[in-house]
């Protein structure tokens, strides 16, 4: 057990653990969201409720807006690889 | 004249490698995004064999090169390198053969290892490196991939359930486009610069480029240019069994499976923490598939990963082994290296050819 605690960097496991968890949990359900937001703006639209449907709309690009900066952030990353 | 050929020919076999690197890994970027027919078999191919040339160029950081860390560097001759390619190569065809996704780090760790415990005994391999920097994160890559693409596609299916089930779809095969890019950016910069490095650490050995320096430009082009065409080719089997073996997928999970396979190889990439892409992938697809119901993965089928999984190491290590005692009987020129890479080029053609003969490959056609 000693061995296995000086051998492995256990402080970077529990980093990718934890960034892991919340980057590849919060992205996929951030573009769900995103997903969620584009049809109901479509439903809303269609039913005559411009002003739900634009509230909608504006999650809409804020939530792909968001997983776009987050895959630009990935990008940034791999050019900065030790 | 010798010591020119000798190297002539590692750089030829790192190349190969390189080749047979992309077209093994193939399905780690595109399968996910071919089963779930977000893309056509070829333009996924090519657009991840595209991403793997850029992806080649993103990062040149090739100052950690071939097994640091795990064998002692300064006992690595060109001979070693050659011994440790040629293990990895015949893995990498042999886990093909069969539709395995294993993973080509390991298998060129494993080579190297085996080789330079043939050359020069124990002492070559640094045991503390081959627990912290492979076994340990053998087991954390797919493990922690399951668990995030079994959570993401949970809280998936919890936003979007209600939803009419072709906007959704539509939804997430988009997003698989993107998902799959970076994925095979990520792939493009991790594994070219396995390459990268051991060419520029032959070129070291041979007294042509300064230890420490930036690899020259054609070796750059040319380790992008190998990997790229080894992707576009296709390593048809291995997709077949990443997309459609291990679990029926959907494109929900397609998207989860891939955004988790991201952020787990992004993150250790991040912290310097080396991970491969076959194990995170692999695990990704296993955990969307068990998170929507334990019976959708074919439980049988991830058994034959696993197994692959543990045998890669040890058995690219026998034959990276067997290669340098077979070169050495040629003495330690350039001439065992050259009958040894002849030899294993006429054993490649034979066995293709027999292939052929019994009928055509898994193809783009049928990949999806």
């Amino acid at each position: 057990m000693t061995v296995f605690a000086e051998v492995v960097d256990w402080g970077a496991v529990l980093d990718v653990i934890w960034v892991s968890l919340l980057a590849g949990v919060g992205v996929t359900a951030i573009f769900s969201i995103g997903i969620l937001a584009a049809s109901r703006t479509g439903d809303l639209r269609r039913s005559g409720q411009a002003g739900t449907a634009t509230a909608y709309a504006v999650l809409t690009l804020l939530a792909f807006a968001a997983v776009a900066a987050a895959m630009a952030f990935g990008i940034v990353v791999m050019t900065q690889k030790d | 004249m010798d010591s020119d050929l000798i190297l002539i020919i590692v750089v030829a076999t790192a190349l190969a490698f390189d080749f047979t690197n992309g077209f093994h890994d193939t399905a780690n970027v595109v399968a996910t995004s071919i089963s779930t027919r977000a893309m056509a078999p070829r333009i996924a191919v090519g657009y991840a064999a595209a991403l793997n040339f850029v992806g080649a160029f993103l990062s040149l950081a090739v100052a950690a090169t071939i097994a640091s860390g795990i064998v002692e560097s300064d006992l690595i001759n060109e001979q070693i390198v050659f011994g440790g390619l040629v293990g990895a190569i015949g893995w990498n065809l042999l886990t093909w053969y069969f539709g395995l996704p294993s993973s080509s780090s390991h298998a060129l760790i494993g080579g190297v290892v085996g080789s330079a415990f043939v050359a020069k005994g124990p002492d070559a391999v640094i045991g503390d490196g081959l627990i912290g920097k492979v076994a340990v994160p053998a087991l954390v890559a797919p493990l922690l991939a399951f668990v995030v693409a079994g959570l993401a596609i949970t809280v998936v299916y919890r936003i979007v359930g209600g939803l009419r089930p072709g906007s959704v779809t539509r939804g997430f095969k988009a997003g698989q486009i993107f998902s799959g890019g970076l994925l095979a950016l990520a792939h493009g910069t991790n594994d070219a610069q396995k390459t990268m490095g051991i060419i520029a650490l032959a070129l070291v050995a041979n007294g042509q480029l300064d230890a420490g320096s930036d690899p020259p430009t054609w070796v750059v082009v040319s380790a992008a240019t190998a990997i790229a065409l080894g992707t576009y080719v296709g390593g048809w089997r291995i997709i077949k069994t990443m997309g459609s073996r291990i679990i029926k997928m959907d494109s929900a999970q397609g998207f989860a499976a891939q955004g988790s396979g991201a952020a787990v190889i992004l993150a250790a990439s991040h912290v310097g923490f080396p991970l491969s892409t076959t194990h995170t992938i692999s695990g990704g697809v296993m955990g969307a598939g068990a998170a929507k119901r334990l019976s959708a993965v074919r439980w049988g089928v991830a058994g034959n990963i696993i197994v692959a999984w543990v045998l890669t190491i040890p058995a690219a290590a026998l034959i990276g082994g067997a290669t340098y005692g077979i070169t050495r009987i040629f003495g330690t020129g350039a001439v065992g290296p050259l009958v040894v890479s002849i030899a294993a080029v006429a054993v490649i053609a034979t066995v293709f050819a027999r292939r052929v003969q019994r009928g055509p490959v898994i193809t783009a056609a049928e990949g999806g």
